[in-house]
């Protein structure tokens, strides 16, 4: 390309052109990029490495331990060591393996993480460009799904079967579990376009967000401190409660949590995928890990629980004052990040509860009943859009049918899961339960003769030290 | 089989290989964080499905058997410690019990129920061990954690019975070595206490989950005929239906004068398993606290030579271990030193049914049919 610029134009033209490349490459918006890529890069390491110890933590509280504590005041520093020990240690490769994909699928896996984060904004100051960030369900749903793609890659270069069937369980299971998730974000678009004035919904967090502030100034001080902004009965997992649900269970999947770990199921494969990584390329996994979970839970606090607002956010930054502005925004990004911290405390102490599902019955979780869920919602909300557009009713009305709808299906939900359950088991225990009415038609098994079941049918004085002597 | 090569005509002629998959072989173990130690599992497997599995056994083996023939009677006691490392005591009691019964001994009363009292304490740290590390198996983490630290309040009662923790040496010919330290039964009765109240929380926390049924229930059916064709003991023979367990069918000590309940399921999977073992638990606590509640007096050991010389023979004493029958074969020649004792372990024999278990099931059910086994290596390979 550089070559033919050469070519065509004259020594003038390419210093103008070079001119051109220096300016935009030294612009503001360039710099911007940087600073933003930097510090998103800041805010996944950080956040992994609290999110680490504050899972030790939860986890050893529900589990009647300590967790860390013996590494700085109570176990604080302790993640920060291990993060050291991982920069220092050797990074050993595999000698049959295929190692430029080995090498690669630690980047491959964290590269789409960070570049998720493009899509949210931190407080009302702190965000990128509207470009990267008006697409936003749709880039993060796209870069979620090249995870794959590294994860895969650990698998096959590491030339190890734990790590190819870990590999293979994790592209099977991403992939089945990128359809409900992306249907269950689907309801939420289709919620902002009802919404809206002009009928075009939205697919960037920053305007969903704003869906979800219906506060007009009512001129009460207190009151406009408090909910400008922050408007909870308004947030969208009132209307769509099944879908926060299942969002989250497929973002449990998609994170490869438990109870959907199998990639990396301890008890089986080892370590799955990373069984053959070490040091800071292990670490890269488990970042990219991490930074997973908080990608979830900010787009589940965007699309569900109202992103960064909070009291005071909207009117401190609505006074016009760069002083409270600031102020506002720095209270934004402490909402924000206590909402992913709650939702990912949801991850661990779900880590804690639950067992590992099988890998079939994964599949049969994603195609048999997520996805008629998440189908049956959308035509739902749609066709009860339609018959109150048709009655003539406000919009109000139309939400509050649907959240109340929604909320009772909840317990269809999980009704229909605890059937679905039994109904596998008992096709599973169909030889059990064959060999049971078999068993009941023939006499009691008769063991050895003459051996009294039950003490009072001793004989009195029997043999001294007892035992089945011959 | 799915893997043969097959070629089919193209109905517009040609032909058209039908996609095959590769067979693939894993070997699982002998370093597995879930083969309970040393076991080898070499799985023939078409993706993800188990066509065979052949278990190689053999890298615990320490010579028990032999070890015993070397040293006097007394002194072996202490090797049975290591034969099924989570169930010390009942090693012990069968090994004392069978030379007691060649030489025609009846420990005193006191020991008797003491014995008892210990053995069913040792069943209970047995199963928790294997209810934890069953619920790791299958991805819960939090049940091993707490299983464990209950077992910690066993195994501080052992140390205070016999000042070791783990390999406890307790068991003596014609009786035990001390007598329980004042307030220990008391210590005793207000750790089962604790123990049902947190067995009951474990209860809650694994048995009506959906995930833990869905991964148990119907995998790896055995049924009774099969059972006991495979000679299984203990849990594995009682969830496929069969009412046989040694404390009732051949009461032994103190069992003849304390009954027990057998735990039976008919359903003979691994849910059942698990179930027996989880009741097993509560049974051994009710029978511990009778036992406590009907402690006789008296000596706690009968007068037996120092050079303890059992009579030339043979015989052949069993008790219900944690795991099923655990046998011994004593012959002695008439000297201090045992000609020839054989152990009758239920883990080895109870590990023999795997391959026809797995045959067909997903490669995860192997941990989870694998884990409700409950096999100790140290007892398999001896």
């Amino acid at each position: 390309m550089f070559s033919v610029v050469m070519a065509e134009a004259g020594s003038s033209d390419l210093w103008t052109w070079w001119t051109q490349f220096v300016s935009g490459l030294l612009s503001w918006e360039t710099l911007q990029y940087v600073v933003a890529f930097l510090s998103i890069f800041g805010f996944i390491m950080t956040s992994a490495v609290i999110l680490i110890l504050l899972e030790r933590k939860v986890m050893g509280w529900m589990q009647d331990r300590l967790g860390p504590i013996h590494t700085g005041p109570w176990g604080l520093l302790q993640t920060v060591a291990d993060v050291g020990k991982l920069l220092l240690k050797e990074d050993i490769h595999v000698v049959k393996s295929d190692k430029l994909m080995f090498l690669l699928a630690p980047s491959v896996f964290l590269a789409p993480v960070m570049a998720s984060w493009a899509v949210i904004p931190f407080s009302p100051y702190i965000r990128l460009p509207f470009t990267a960030l008006a697409t936003g369900i749709v880039f993060y749903v796209a870069m979620s799904s090249i995870d794959v793609v590294g994860v895969i890659m650990a698998g096959w270069s590491s030339n190890n079967k734990y790590s190819l069937i870990g590999g293979l369980r994790s592209a099977a299971q991403m992939i089945s579990y990128e359809l409900p998730l992306v249907l269950s974000l689907v309801s939420v678009v289709m919620l902002t376009s009802v919404l809206a004035k002009d009928g075009i919904g939205t697919v960037s967090l920053w305007d969903i967000q704003q869906y979800q502030d219906t506060w007009t100034k009512t001129g009460n001080g207190v009151l406009d401190f408090l909910f400008q902004g922050f408007t909870p009965w308004s947030w969208f997992f009132l209307v769509q409660p099944l879908m926060l649900m299942i969002y989250y269970i497929c973002g449990l999947a998609e994170t490869n949590r438990s109870p959907f770990d199998l990639p990396e199921a301890e008890s089986e494969l080892v370590a799955g995928y990373v069984t053959e990584y070490s040091g800071m390329r292990w670490a890269l996994f488990y970042l990219g890990e991490y930074g997973n979970m908080t990608i979830v839970s900010a787009i589940a606090s965007y699309l569900f629980l109202g992103g960064f607002s909070g009291p005071g956010v909207g009117f401190l930054t609505g006074l016009g004052n760069i002083w409270w502005g600031l102020l506002g925004n720095i209270l934004a990004l402490v909402y924000f990040v206590l909402k992913i911290y709650l939702l990912c405390t949801v991850f661990i102490w779900v880590r804690t509860t639950l067992p590992r599902l099988r890998a079939d019955q994964l599949m049969q979780f994603a195609w048999l009943i997520l996805m008629p869920v998440t189908l049956c919602n959308i035509v739902l909300s749609g066709g009860i859009y339609l018959i109150c557009n048709a009655l003539g009713l406000s919009n109000l009305i139309y939400l509050i049918v649907l959240g109340v709808i929604n909320w009772l299906s909840i317990g269809l939900f999980i009704w229909i899961v605890r059937r679905a359950t039994v109904a596998t088991t008992r096709r599973a225990q169909a030889p059990a339960i064959r060999a049971q009415r078999r068993a009941s038609s023939v006499p009691a098994l008769q063991l050895r003769d003459g051996v009294p079941s039950r003490v009072s049918e001793l004989p009195a004085g029997s043999s001294v030290a007892g035992g089945g002597s011959h | 089989m799915a893997t043969d090569q097959e070629m089919k005509i193209h109905p517009e002629g040609g032909v058209i290989e039908e996609s095959k998959s590769q067979e693939m072989l894993l070997n699982m173990g002998p370093q597995h964080p879930s083969t309970h130690g040393v076991l080898r599992l070499m799985l023939k497997l078409e993706g993800e499905t188990v066509l065979d599995c052949t278990p190689v056994i053999g890298y615990l083996h320490r010579g028990i058997e032999k070890i015993l023939e070397n040293r006097t009677v007394m002194a072996g006691i202490r090797y049975m410690d290591n034969s099924d490392y989570l169930s010390p005591m009942l090693n012990e009691t069968a090994y004392v019990g069978a030379v007691e019964q060649l030489m025609g001994i009846e420990p005193p009363r006191r020991a008797q129920y003491i014995r008892l009292i210990t053995n069913e304490l040792q069943r209970i740290a047995s199963h928790l061990v294997a209810l934890g590390t069953y619920g790791m198996d299958l991805g819960a983490f939090t049940p091993i954690l707490w299983t464990f630290r209950d077992r910690e309040g066993i195994l501080d009662l052992f140390e205070a019975l016999g000042g070791s923790r783990f390999n406890v040496n307790y068991m003596r010919v014609g009786g035990v070595l001390h007598d329980t330290p004042s307030g220990w039964l008391t210590q005793c009765e207000k750790f089962l206490d604790e123990l049902e109240k947190n067995t009951k929380e474990l209860d809650a926390l694994l048995t009506g989950n959906e995930i833990f049924m869905a991964r148990t229930q119907g995998v790896g059916y055995i049924d009774p005929q099969q059972a006991m064709a495979y000679g299984l003991t203990g849990p594995m023979l009682r969830a496929s239906g069969v009412n046989w367990d040694l404390r009732v069918n051949r009461p032994y000590m103190a069992y003849r004068e304390i009954p027990v309940n057998p735990q039976v399921r008919q359903e003979g999977d691994c849910f059942a398993r698990y179930y027996v073992r989880l009741n097993e638990i509560f049974e051994s606590i009710r029978l511990c606290r009778e036992a406590i509640d009907k402690m006789p007096g008296g000596p706690i050991s009968t007068r037996t030579p120092i050079a303890l010389r059992p009579p030339r023979g043979e015989t052949y004493f069993a008790v219900e271990s944690s795991k099923g029958e655990l046998g011994v074969y004593f012959i002695s020649d008439g000297s201090e030193y045992p000609w020839r004792a054989k152990l009758r372990g239920p883990s080895f024999i109870n590990l023999q049914i795997l391959p026809e278990l797995l045959r067909g099931h997903k490669m995860s059910d192997t941990i989870a049919i694998l884990g409700s086994l409950d096999i100790v290596l140290g007892e398999v390979d001896r």
